[in-house]
């Protein structure tokens, strides 16, 4: 196995890094915290720089990239705590219609993200389609959806009398709620569909279950893939203030204590580093693994903020412990996505279950 | 990145594995079992003469050593086929993954004929001479004394932790030539026979048991070594020291990462059989091997994908620490978790490879206590964490 990113790959890592940290500094961050700012002119610079179009189909106007390229570049967007909704459009939305639409349902639907649209995907709830007609009703409530309250397009996971499907409705048809989080740069909201018609062309049922399961593998790698990037960047911080800060004379990173936690952080992540990226091929070489390694990124992500916020705040001292310190903005992102889309203890017992039933 | 190997290491991994199933002994000529790790049966010594002139032993050496000239991609598939088949090349691993490595890389034309060669058509047996009693973590602090007198060297002191000694041929030790240089540029590396008069050898037991003696104490007394024995310059064995260790490193990961597939595939049967097939606590760190058993074979490719390119991969320096460590932490999980069941040592609790010289019948217990030869040789847990923090985070020192 080649488990080595390409040339393309490592210039997209870093033309994305680059571009990531000049136009998504801390102080936007803390704007879009604030309420005096917001994403949109960050948005409007993916869009230009055709950002969005990376992972679209080709057939559907896009680049036509592949998940681990995504993960890439979800990881260094998380590294700046992205306030936009590319995580959800692409890693959400995207992936889910992909899994589930037919060719020409994808080249519909996809089709505006090039140019801008956006999108998120609701996995769970209580929601159900019934016919009516030649379209279908959903009904229902879909709980956390990242960008539910502000996506142009939502795609809804629902029952059918013939098993799940994926039926996307316009935003403004739901009702949607945005709730209070601990991080302020993510939406998420829940949805009420009461009644809510959908045409028998935005009624994707060509995947089934396993194109919901695949794509719920895409949006899970993704989040893991931010949390690793925000994870990074929590330790980046720390890392720097520990050479500089001088206790007793001597930088506090020559105590030994202190070495021994940085490098279980550094283990940490790059554990999960190498798991998303794993992830990413399982799923663009549609290896049966990918349900998988897509609960093992989300689980050693979980594991990889976990340790990371923990020692990155108490590295800091009473320094981390102020709103000043840019450190909680990485913190928070991370520990978003460790409550989103499974904790990393569900991923646990769900790659042990699958593990003993080999 | 991709998921398969390319079409040419595939061809070459297909031509060992027939090879193998046409070439290796029965369990039926096996029986007689290696007491440590330098003794070698007569079928063992056999097994990996057949490999050497087939140049299957070490794929990456010239045909002369024992190899076919293969690329980096191609030993790795040999390991990765021996691993897997848990079939040892030679019973004396640290003869062929470390001492003849080191003689073949800084050695003379004479000492690769007379020593390496010989070591690995298994006709001698080698141990290796590093740590004292006062030098460990610390190695470069070593005090074995080696004089040069003439055209010999006169080596006083002691060795400890010395595997395999008490049946080995030949040490490869580390002895300090120059007390008064800086203690990394004052030590040499020395061939010394065991039957040199003044060697003395005394084996004693591990944790495991009395009876697991493969480490011995090796003390030095007046020994006169030829001149010629020297390998490498004068005063700078700590060239050969680092390179000894830093050989095959790209790929010592794969006993970790087998290691760790075999607790996959024996804890979990452990426990289901123990009814704890449901038990959350249990799921939870039983889902944390499967996922350290997945991410050391990523971080290992990635690892070999750079030492392919000639390139220091900043991961290579995770996967002793990550890996020793996640074993340890399987071992102890499975042991606790199984409670009065696992009490009985003798159980064997891993399947008998007739060509693995690891054929303990090893109970939970033993498998944990074993796992801290991971977390303490070759360089501690601890020593590895200030490794990473000041080599790769740039902490300081």
């Amino acid at each position: 196995m080649d488990f080595e990113l390409t040339d393309d790959q490592l210039e997209l890592q870093r033309v994305v890094r680059e571009v990531a940290e000049q136009e998504c500094p801390a102080a936007l961050v803390r704007a879009v915290i604030a309420g005096t700012d917001d994403a949109d002119a960050l948005w409007k610079t993916y869009v230009q720089l055709d950002w969005p179009s990376l992972v679209v189909p080709e057939a559907a106007g896009g680049m036509g990239l592949g998940t681990v390229e995504l993960v890439l570049v979800l990881e260094e967007l998380g590294r700046v705590s992205d306030p936009t909704p590319f995580l959800a459009t692409t890693s959400q939305y995207l992936a889910l219609v992909r899994a589930c639409g037919d060719d020409a349902q994808q080249a519909a639907l996809l089709g505006a993200i090039p140019a801008g649209g956006t999108g998120a995907a609701a996995f769970d709830g209580d929601v159900t389609a019934s016919r009516s007609g030649d379209g279908w009703t959903l009904r229902g409530t879909a709980r956390n959806v990242v960008d539910g309250d502000r996506a142009d397009e939502v795609a809804v996971v629902a029952r059918t009398d013939d098993g799940p499907g994926v039926f996307v409705t316009s935003r403004t048809d739901v009702a949607a709620t945005r709730q209070t989080t601990f991080d302020d740069t993510m939406h998420v909201a829940d949805l009420r569909l009461d009644g809510v018609s959908i045409g028998a062309d935005r009624a994707l049922l060509a995947g089934g279950e396993d194109g919901i399961a695949a794509g719920r593998a895409a949006a899970t790698t993704g989040l893991a893939a931010t949390m690793v990037g925000a994870s990074q960047r929590a330790f980046e911080l720390a890392l720097g203030h520990i050479r500089e800060r001088k206790q007793f004379g001597v930088p506090i990173g020559s105590f030994q204590a202190l070495k021994h936690m940085a490098a279980d952080v550094f283990v940490a992540i790059e554990r999960a580093r190498a798991l998303c990226q794993f992830a990413g091929l399982a799923i663009d070489e549609g290896d049966p693994r990918r349900l998988l390694a897509a609960s093992m990124a989300k689980a050693a992500a979980g594991d990889a903020q976990r340790i990371a916020a923990q020692h990155g705040i108490q590295f800091f001292g009473g320094l981390g412990f102020t709103w000043e310190n840019d450190l909680h903005l990485y913190v928070r992102r991370a520990k978003v996505g460790e409550l989103l889309l499974g904790t990393s203890a569900e991923h646990r017992v769900r790659v042990a279950k699958e593990v003993l039933a080999r | 990145m991709r998921l398969q190997f390319d079409d040419q290491t595939e061809a070459f991994r297909a031509e060992f594995i027939e090879w193998l199933e046409a070439n290796a002994p029965s369990p039926e000529e096996t029986t007689e079992r290696a007491t440590s790790s330098a003794h070698v049966p007569e079928w063992a010594r056999r097994w990996q003469r057949t490999m050497f002139d087939a140049g299957w032993l070490v794929p990456g050496n010239p045909p002369e050593y024992g190899g076919r000239n293969a690329s980096v991609l191609e030993q790795f598939v040999h390991q990765q086929e021996l691993h897997r088949r848990r079939i040892y090349p030679s019973f004396n691993p640290q003869g062929l993954g470390i001492i003849t490595p080191s003689i073949l890389t800084f050695g003379t034309e004479e000492q690769k004929q007379r020593w390496a060669r010989r070591i690995l058509r298994a006709e001698i047996t080698a141990a290796l001479g590093m740590s004292e009693p006062d030098a460990g973590s610390d190695l470069a602090g070593l005090r074995t004394r080696a004089e040069l007198d003439g055209d010999r060297f006169i080596v006083n002191g002691q060795k400890v932790w010395t595997s395999g000694a008490h049946h080995a041929d030949v040490i490869l030790a580390f002895v300090r030539t120059d007390p008064e240089a800086p203690k990394h540029k004052g030590i040499s590396c020395l061939l010394i026979p065991t039957d040199s008069p003044g060697v003395t050898r005394r084996p004693f037991g591990s944790l495991i048991s009395p009876d697991d003696t493969d480490f011995n104490e090796v003390f030095f007394d007046d020994v006169e070594v030829p001149a010629e024995n020297l390998v490498g310059p004068l005063h700078e064995g700590w060239k050969v020291a680092t390179g000894s260790l830093g050989h095959e490193r790209a790929m010592l990961w794969l006993n970790y990462s087998d290691t760790l597939d075999d607790l996959v595939q024996t804890g979990g049967r452990a426990l289901v059989d123990h009814g704890l097939g449901d038990d959350t606590a249990s799921l939870d760190w039983f889902g944390s091997l499967a996922i350290d058993a997945e991410a050391i074979r990523l971080l290992g490719f990635r690892t070999l994908a750079k030492a392919r390119k000639g390139m220091e991969a900043t991961e290579q320096s995770i996967l002793k620490l990550f890996g020793s460590e996640a074993v340890q932490r399987a071992t102890l999980q499975v042991l606790e978790a199984l409670g009065p069941d696992a009490l009985d040592p003798t159980e064997r609790t891993i399947p008998l490879y007739h060509l693995d010289s690891e054929v303990h019948g090893e109970g939970w217990f033993d498998r944990y206590i074993r796992s801290f030869s991971g977390t303490i040789a070759g360089g501690t847990s601890q020593i590895q964490r200030n490794i990473i923090a000041e080599r790769v985070l740039g902490l300081p020192r």
